[in-house]
């Protein structure tokens, strides 16, 4: 054995390589998507990006049917979008072993909000695991792969930003060789994997059987659920990370660790709580353990001194036991410190999109990507941003509102190529079925940016490096009914402009197709920096477009020719014509126009 | 003293693309391969397009949290000096701050810049008892890599973690990166290293 520095999705990677998995599947998103980009580096398992994450949780389902190990991992708000396999792949059970990974994150590193998605696995009614390290990530998965076919389940492993990311030793045989576990001999099971009411209800029975074997199991397996004995006038029980906080901040309590939190092992459960003098729950976000523990009967202090939003850390733990501060540090330094705020990078395509509706006067429903920094200062031009693909549906709903109420404000959609095909197209269908007339524009950079770029089906490359056949959007948005499909240079401001009035007075369904490769795909510079030609008199026009590679504190525009990747965007509004790049004549004598 | 009877905190910061996360990386794989027990954590939303990157290491007999308690870092490592009086409440009051004396202008907002602070080193010294600066990136410059000045801070760094030895430094950065930066990032480790060990010789801080 060697041990090594894993963080915790890399070695859910290594996890789902040791337990013999066959396949795994995602959709990108914080703070889970190196599980797969590790899973498919190491090359065993065969990897795939799906458009979304249900259709990933789907072919996982489909190769535990097929007898196959598979996992599938997504952030939090992914477990949405694949609740509805989700939830019915627990009335059918598996075949090969199949865990679900929800990668949750409190605290909103990187995310719309901080659901507790241990909620989903007890709804679902399937076994929930939550290691609190990147040994036990690692363990987990292999040992939840048995779970799950022992006790015919799907499984979540249910992690969070802290574990994610966080390193720490990992135990592994240099000399393992990778073998998946497969369930050879598949043969139809109609009773048990075809859903029909006759059949779901006989599989609900089996269900709730299964629910209180695993409870039975929970009891007795040390290797989830294992009571450390200390002090005995406090007893914890915790989960997860918060685990680790505990045994920082009271190194002598008793603990109780759970690492299956569902069922919940009610048996051990009652043994801690008649042990102990005083019982806390220790958990981050919901009070999920808490309010199962009250309902045994049992009195524990929990969210009553433990913060119910946000992340704990050592110091939120020791606060709640009203333990001194930790550490007697430095106080901060009080000036308000310049911050370092994500911006869209110099020369980004999404940049020109928005500076155009800014000026507009026309509201925007947005998505979430990059793009959606096109809603901050100085851009400002986005209405809402609520799910990924949302940004369709709400425009035509927006111009329902509006015109009811007398507002004949245009209500255009802007969309990301990652998010566009993650959800978007059925919004679509919808827009042009129900008779919408809003104008869609679809950001294609040719990667998913926000999360890391990766590929993604209008890439043309699969997650396994291999070339394939790239979406069309054009010949979708034909498919689906609209008619008016076309493209516009984002970084011809003008151009942009006039497609979007053009189409916004056309009264049916449109989609302006704008293409930019993202900056940090393709990094060769646009053309040369652009160069002030003239002494800059300070209009502040081209500050306007947020551009990190344009300075102008100093009350005159200043340009780094470092960042500058020479978009020419600031030289088209400078109404000076003072601004120029080298071999971009055409758009300046535009401009000049 | 080559062995910790507690966990050493160490705590990094800089900004996107300046080589934070290796340095944590490497500390924390010297770490391990001295023996220790470690836990690393990272911060890194948007490093790639220059925001802060924030990184925890930990190490000793037996470590928990991957998360250092407020005002209980040991050292401050920071690879920018903005950054290194924002986190300046992460050290304990006889913590040890070594920056490197690096300015990165944060990017304009909306054409604006906001002023970076007037003279970050001083209020560092006055608020620091043990502050030592470097010149990581003119150190780096000379060697002909930029790049190379988070592997500068790594040697100054070596100097006040005598619990890891030299030999363990030299093993897991020849280890941690490609071969072919390995040449340079050894030198850079040692220049950091010799200038921190001078500085100390010379009575200054540590
Ligand atoms: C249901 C769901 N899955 C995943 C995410 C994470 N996520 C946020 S934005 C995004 C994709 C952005 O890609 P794209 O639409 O191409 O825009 P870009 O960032 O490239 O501009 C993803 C995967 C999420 N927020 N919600
Ligand atoms: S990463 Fe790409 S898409 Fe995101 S802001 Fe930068 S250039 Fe734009
Ligand atoms: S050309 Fe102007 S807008 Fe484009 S990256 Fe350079 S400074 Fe920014």
């Amino acid at each position: 054995m060697v041990k090594r520095l894993l963080t915790g999705n890399e070695a859910i990677a290594e996890g789902a390589r040791v337990g013999g998995a066959l396949f795994a599947s995602a959709y990108p998103g914080t703070p889970s998507t190196e599980i797969l980009e590790t899973i498919a580096r190491q090359g065993d398992v065969r990897v795939q990006w799906a458009p979304n994450e249900k259709v990933a949780l789907e072919v996982a389902c489909g190769v535990s049917l097929g007898g196959g190990r598979a996992l599938c991992a997504m952030k939090h708000v992914g477990v949405n979008v694949a609740a509805d396999p989700f939830f019915s792949a627990s009335y059918s059970g598996v075949g090969g072993g199949l865990i679900l990974v929800s990668a949750d994150d409190p605290a909103m590193h990187s995310s719309q909000n901080e659901q507790d998605n241990r909620h989903l696995a007890r709804a679902a009614k399937v076994a929930l695991l939550e290691p609190s390290d990147s040994q036990e990530a690692m363990d987990f998965v292999a040992l939840g792969f048995d779970l799950s076919e022992k006790f015919d389940t799907p499984v979540m492993l249910r992690v969070t930003t802290r574990t994610c990311h966080s390193m720490s030793p990992v135990e592994l045989d240099p000399h393992a060789r990778y073998e998946p576990v497969l369930r050879p001999g598949y043969e139809r099971n109609f009773r048990k994997n075809v859903l029909l009411p006759a059949n779901a209800r006989v599989r609900h029975e089996a269900v709730e059987e299964r629910l209180a074997q695993l409870e039975e199991f929970g009891n007795h397996e040390r290797a989830l659920n294992r009571i450390e004995w200390g002090d005995r006038t406090i007893g914890v029980i915790t989960s997860g990370i918060a685990y680790q906080y505990v045994r920082e901040v009271l190194p002598e309590a008793s603990v109780l660790k759970l690492g299956l939190t569902h069922p919940l092992p009610r048996q051990l459960i009652r043994e801690f709580g008649a042990g102990v003098d005083e019982l806390y729950v220790v958990e981050e976000l919901d009070p999920f353990l808490e309010e199962q523990v009250r309902a045994l009967g049992l009195h524990p202090v929990g969210k009553e001194i433990f913060p119910i939003t946000g992340e704990l850390d050592p110091d939120r733990v020791a606060r709640g036991f009203g333990i001194e501060p930790l550490g007697a540090g430095i106080e901060p330094v009080d000036a308000s410190l310049p911050l370092r705020p994500p911006v869209l990078c110099a020369g980004c395509g999404h940049r020109g999109v928005f500076y155009t509706l800014s000026r507009m006067g026309v509201a925007v429903t947005g998505d979430i990507g990059c793009y959606t920094l096109g809603s901050l200062p100085p851009l400002e031009s986005m209405d809402a941003c609520l799910c990924m693909g949302a940004s369709v549906g709400m425009a035509q709903g927006m111009e329902i509102a509006l015109r009811a109420a007398g507002d004949d404000r245009p209500v255009v959609g802007v969309i990301g190529d990652s998010t566009f095909v993650h959800s978007g197209i059925t919004g679509l269908v919808n827009t042009v079925y129900n008779g919408g007339s809003g104008t869609l524009l679809l950001l294609d950079n040719g990667t998913t940016a926000m999360t890391g770029h990766q590929e993604h089906p209008g890439t043309g490359v699969t997650a396994e490096g291999d070339a394939t056949i790239a979406l069309d959007y054009v010949a979708v948005c034909h498919a689906v009914g609209v008619r008016r499909v076309r493209e516009a240079d984002p970084y011809d401001l003008e151009a942009l402009e006039a497609a979007i009035r053009e189409e916004l007075a056309a009264d049916e369904p449109s989609v302006i197709i704008c293409r930019a490769v993202c900056r940090l795909v393709d990094r060769t510079p646009i053309a040369d920096p652009a160069e002030l030609e003239i002494e800059c008199p300070g209009c502040g026009t081209c500050f306007e477009l947020g551009c990190p590679a344009l300075d102008g504190s100093s009350g005159q525009a200043v340009i780094d020719p470092a960042v500058c990747s020479g978009c020419a965007l600031c030289v088209q509004l400078c109404p000076f014509c003072g601004l120029r790049i080298h071999g971009h004549e055409a758009v300046v004598q535009e401009s000049v126009s | 003293m080559n062995d910790l009877e507690r966990p050493r905190n160490v705590f990094l910061t800089g900004v996107g693309g300046h080589g934070v996360l290796a340095v944590s990386r490497v500390i924390a794989e010297a770490a391990l391969a001295r023996g220790f027990d470690v836990r690393r954590s990272e911060v890194h939303g948007m490093s790639q397009r220059g925001g802060s990157v924030v990184s925890q290491v930990r190490y000793g007999p037996r470590v928990h949290s991957p998360l250092i308690a407020r005002g209980a870092a040991d050292i401050l490592v920071s690879l920018e000096l903005l950054e290194a009086l924002r986190h300046l409440h992460a050290l304990r009051r006889d913590g040890i701050l070594l920056a490197n004396e690096q300015r990165i202008t944060p990017a304009p907002i909306g054409g604006l810049t906001v002023a970076y602070p007037d003279d970050p080193r001083g209020v560092c010294e006055q608020r620091v008892d043990r502050a030592i600066f470097l010149p990581a990136l003119d150190i780096a410059r000379e060697l002909g890599e930029e790049k190379a000045a988070n592997m500068v801070m790594l040697g100054a760094y070596s100097v006040l973690a005598p619990e890891i030895p030299e030999a363990t430094w030299l093993e897991t950065i020849a280890t941690a990166f490609r071969p072919r930066f390995r040449e340079l990032n050894v030198a850079a480790f040692g220049a950091g290293r010799e200038v921190a060990l001078r500085s100390a010789g010379a009575g200054a801080a540590p």
